[in-house]
């Protein structure tokens, strides 16, 4: 072989436009310097659109607020026009959506599956009646003629002032989506209206500086998770559009803003009384089913399956089946039970790890604070859940003034000036700079059951102080620190219990869970010599007692973790009652053919939901079922899907 | 040939920094990585919540202070010269990136970054990336910490834990591919055209060209799940474990044979096998054709000719004339298996559940896990440089001809 002086150059030139090509920075460090925008800024008058009444279409008071001439400020030339969207929503034929991706689910379930608003059917503050926008293609024509779309060439798309009824969607290449948006494609053609399918990878499409986050959609479809308190803000309210002038802070990606139900949910959010959230709620969901800036498609299905071997059992949407895992017992009387999950947890270290099977695992050999079934919640080693009611929280009004530190309306502490947005008596005021005010302050005491840790070691107040010693610091790795921010001080002991008295205005209406999501052993000394305690928060993710191998004060404590293969968990000897199951192992099988073959053999008990998935493996499962071979139940998610509609364009 | 080993290394160095280069480069330009996830939670995160959580993943950092400390784990805080600190001033990074609005040449509106807010200098560092979380560089066998797969934890561990399972299984088929593959490739040249090439040809295209996963299930379907049904009237019908490494608790796979016990050398070797088979399958199809075609090729030269017109064996002919020479352009084939054994085989691992080296890769790939991808790559391109000079002076054992200057 003949190596040359040439060939040598050219590596050499190679490497150096390498290193010179990594040595552009990911951001200039130039000095700060300002960029002056030149186009000039359009001011909107807000105006009221007149009132429209279509067949089966709902009333629609449109309210377009002041804004400034930055990207999205411009409504959307179609998009922004009510009658296209309820168009788009007539159109769709969810029930077809929901068939095409879930052929196995029972027809008298699917009906179930379809939302109408962003809380499911279940869920507590759901109260009905909500304009639903039943599948009728024909009215939606009509709408869209009368509007002036029409298909004036004959092409199969209507136009309108030059604009053809033609949008983009965008969503990830999932062939789950990939199904249903060509069902509502064919849905949607037959209206007369083009959507042109977008499906870009996840990463882009919920990059932190691409896709959804700098709301580069028309329509764009995706899921949210939803949760038993229904929250909300940070997707709907009117300060929380994402736009280059808040460096895109946000998640109401449609850019939505109906005063009325922005102050909703506000109200919705600060206030303790559960009639009062609903009422708000209510609200809220009117207006989002009427203005139809998103449209709500359908819960996911998901299904979960377990073993005739397996009892005690407990499916649930919004509770994980590994809730209540010291009640599973093996109908053989058998002592090891065997769990297969897609995926295996990153860390114990709940703090920084939000993955399900991390909480599923975490709830099993760490311990669990409480439960939230049926989208309510239920105490567990927080006993009793503290309340108005029961006397462990109360909310009282203090007076408040100028320089005193409070609760703002966008949910933030602020010290207390002149026009500081405060919510009093549920209405948003402007604080004048000077008076007096009063808020009420909540002071709430969380009781923890008097457990015992894993090694031995009864819990102490040190544990409930170290959970907020670290919890609440800034170098844990945790990304939210809001509860933390809200208080105002926090005491503990005498028991297992601490008072935390919240900054004046502060009303969260889960005030009465832990503020911490776990317990931490204060006693434990680390390999290394030192104690847990003194470690500083920046180092806990790194170690192997906090990430790994955790004392426990759960049902099970983790024996073994082989990465990549399995985790072994062993009973608690000091959880009451007792685990009926003396060994829980958790397998790791990525492909669910893999794990429903090895649920068929009987080699795994129960196959976590994510692992199943909801795809064409579900239907084996429920041959099988029929067969008697194993359990299924199929879960209306509290997951939906969505399509939102971009109100505005650059 | 001492030159030209001196010439290799330092080329094989220079191969090896430009890859790391690269893929750094190419990890750190494309969309997602770590902070994805963030959008798809309900809540609220201001700038400064974004910023915190990028310094965790150092992308406070300007890349090249990045790759530096991924590479070499320099700087980690200012130099210190007879107790001075030097270049403690130096801005290395931007805390808070200021964004504004400007026009593009095409007069669109775009976002860029147009400054900084708040400087990272390099007396920060040690304050904001403190060792306890920071790499001293791969250059010195540091692969720094996982960020999304083990966040926190240092990834040599994770690479040591998978390492055991993927050379059990690609060792494995590896010798068994070669043992399988060589002779028949052998006799189906030797006896071309006959049944036997036929049967091993077609063998051999059907292993080329059928997909590893649907291979794989088919397995799983016919030996794991098939049985299971077939039990119920036939219960003699033994079944094969449908993966893992092993069993976690005793089971039976035939009414007349005997219990196996969880994790005894037998259960190991029934879950191997149907990994096993579909590696070696695949290894075997195409090495057999090379083989056949190799042989095939030296067959028709004049000097094998030439060795039967003399009378020479036939075995003789075939084994000492033709294999020898046949196998030289194998060697090539042979020596790059060493970085794929390293490297794992992710669909054959994934569909088995087997817990090995394509898996994490490919759950660091998906889950935008940097320093793990990033350090296998690192770690195979080093075993590829590594292999490729092991084929070329291979080739000088093999052909006493090949002389290197």
């Amino acid at each position: 072989m003949h190596y040359t002086k040439k060939w040598l150059t050219l590596v050499g030139v190679l490497t150096v436009l390498a290193f010179v090509l990594a040595a552009c920075p990911a951001q200039p460090a130039a000095a700060p310097q300002t960029i002056e925008v030149t186009r000039e800024v359009e001011k909107i008058v807000e105006k009221e659109v007149p009132v429209e009444v279509q067949v089966e279409v709902p009333v629609e008071v449109e309210k377009v607020v002041e804004v400034t001439a930055e990207d999205y400020t411009t409504p959307h030339p179609i998009l922004s026009d009510i009658v296209v969207r309820q168009a788009i929503a007539q159109c769709v034929n969810r029930d077809e959506l929901i068939a095409s991706v879930y052929p196995y689910v029972a027809d008298d379930v699917k009906p179930t599956l379809r939302m109408d608003t962003f809380l499911p059917k279940s869920h507590w503050a759901y109260s009905g009646g909500y304009t639903d926008y039943a599948y009728d293609p024909a009215a939606a024509s009509a709408a869209l003629e009368a509007a002036g779309w029409v298909d004036a060439d004959g092409d199969g798309v209507r136009e309108k002032d030059g604009n053809r009824l033609s949008l983009k969607f965008t969503t990830t290449t999932a062939q789950f989506r990939q199904t249903w948006a060509a069902v509502a494609e064919q849905n949607l053609l037959g209206c007369g209206i083009e959507i042109i399918r977008l499906h870009t990878p996840a990463s882009w499409w919920f990059g932190d500086s691409t896709g959804l986050q700098r709301r580069d959609f028309e329509l764009g479809a995706y899921a949210w998770v939803g949760q038993t308190n229904p929250s909300g803000r940070t997707l709907y309210a009117c300060n929380q559009i994402p736009l280059p002038s808040n460096n895109w802070e946000g998640q109401n990606y449609m850019g939505w803003c109906n005063e009325e139900a922005s102050q909703a949910i506000v109200a919705g959010n600060n206030t303790l009384v559960q009639a009062e959230r609903v009422a708000a709620y209510d609200t809220v969901q009117k207006h989002f089913a009427d203005d139809m800036i998103s449209l709500p498609l359908f819960q996911r299905a998901e299904a979960e399956a377990w073993g005739i071997n397996l009892l005690n059992f407990r499916p649930d949407a919004t509770e994980y089946s590994s809730a209540n895992s010291w009640e599973w017992e093996l109908a053989d009387g058998g002592d090891t039970m065997v769990v297969a999950f897609s995926q295996e947890p990153s860390s114990m270290f709940s703090l920084i790890v939000s993955a399900a099977v991390q909480r599923q695992v975490a709830q099993m050999g760490v311990g669990n604070i409480w439960t939230q079934y049926s989208y309510d919640y239920q105490p567990l080693t927080q006993t009793p859940l503290a309340s108005l009611e029961n006397g462990l929280a109360t909310n009282e009004m203090v007076e408040v003034t100028a320089g005193d530190m409070v609760y703002n309306v966008d949910g933030e502490p602020e010290e207390l000036a002149a026009g500081t947005k405060i919510v009093v008596d549920g209405e948003t005021v402007e604080y004048d700079g000077s008076s007096t005010v009063s808020l009420p302050q909540l002071v709430v005491n969380y009781k923890y059951a008097e457990f015992t840790w894993s090694d031995g070691t009864p819990a102490s107040a040190g544990d409930v102080e170290l959970a907020h010693q670290i919890e609440c610091d800034k170098d844990s790795g945790a990304v939210s620190f809001i509860v933390c921010d809200a208080m105002q001080s926090a005491e503990f002991g005498p028991g297992v219990e601490a008072t935390v008295t919240y900054l004046p205005g502060y009303q969260n209406p889960t005030y009465f869970l832990s503020p911490w999501g776990e317990l931490y052993p204060s006693h434990q000394v680390l390999s290394d010599g030192r104690m847990l305690k003194d470690v500083p928060a920046a180092e806990w993710a790194t170690l192997p007692e906090i990430a790994e191998k955790r004392l426990s004060y759960g049902p099970y404590v983790i024996a073994d973790w082989v990465k990549g293969e399995r985790i072994e968990l062993e009973a608690n000897p000091y959880y009451e009652p007792a685990p009926k199951v003396q060994k829980i192992i958790v397998v790791i099988v990525a492909d669910t053919n893999q794990a429903v073959a090895q649920l068929l053999a009987g080699d795994v008990d129960y196959l976590e939901r994510a692992t199943l998935g909801g795809g064409a493996e579900v239907q084996t499962v429920i041959d099988a079922a029929a067969e008697g071979k194993v359990n299924v139940e199929i879960i209306p998610s509290p997951t939906w899907e969505h399509i939102d509609m971009n109100l505005y364009t650059k | 040939m001492t030159n030209y080993l001196i010439r290799r290394v330092i080329q094989m160095i220079f191969v090896i920094l430009l890859s790391a280069g690269a893929t750094f480069f190419l990890f750190n330009i494309a969309p997602g990585g770590p902070l994805s996830g963030l959008q798809q939670q309900q809540q609220q995160l201001t700038r400064e919540d974004i910023a915190r959580i990028k310094a965790q993943f150092e992308l406070d950092l300007y890349l090249p202070v990045r790759f530096s400390r991924w590479l070499i784990g320099f700087p980690s805080g200012p130099i210190t010269v007879g107790g001075q600190e030097l270049f403690a001033d130096i801005p290395v990074g931007c805390y808070l990136v200021r964004e504004e609005q400007t026009t593009d040449r095409n007069g669109n509106t775009v976002t860029r970054p147009t400054g900084c807010d708040d400087y990272v200098y390099l007396s920060e560092i040690p304050e904001l990336h403190p060792a306890v979380r920071s790499s001293k560089g791969i250059l010195r066998g540091d692969f720094g910490l996982s960020t999304v797969v083990r966040p926190g934890r240092p990834v040599l561990d994770e690479l040591l834990s998978r390492l055991n399972a993927t050379l059990e299984l690609l060792v494995t088929a590896t010798l068994l591919s070669l043992l399988i593959g060589v002779p028949i490739g052998i006799y189906s040249a030797v006896h071309q055209y006959s049944r036997f090439d036929y049967f091993f040809t077609t063998l051999a295209f059907i292993g080329s060209s059928m997909p590893v996963f649907f291979f794989a299930l088919l397995l799983i379907l016919v030996f794991s799940v098939m049985p299971v049904f077939l039990q119920d009237t036939m219960p003699w019908i033994p079944r094969l474990p449908s993966g893992l490494r092993e069993a976690m608790r005793g089971y039976s796979i035939a009414e007349w044979l005997p219990r196996v016990e969880a994790g005894s050398l037998w259960d190991r070797l029934l879950h191997l096998a149907m990994p096993l088979m579909v590696l070696t399958f695949f290894n075997m199809a195409g090495w057999s054709r090379f083989v056949r075609t190799s042989m095939l090729e030296v067959l028709r030269q004049d000097y094998v000719r030439t060795a039967r017109a003399k009378g020479l064996r036939e075995n003789l002919v075939i084994y000492k004339h033709t294999l020898r020479n046949a196998l030289i352009p194998f060697v090539t084939i042979l020596v790059l298996t060493i970085p794929g054994i390293f490297s794992g085989a992710i669909i054959t691992e994934t569909v088995f559940a087997w817990p090995g080296m394509g898996r994490l890769y490919f759950d660091a790939l998906s889950r935008s896990d940097w320093p793990i991808a990033l350090a296998f790559i690192f770690i195979t391109a080093v075993l590829t440089v590594f292999a490729l000079l092991l084929g070329d002076i291979l080739y000088t054992v093999v052909d006493p001809r090949i002389k290197y200057k």
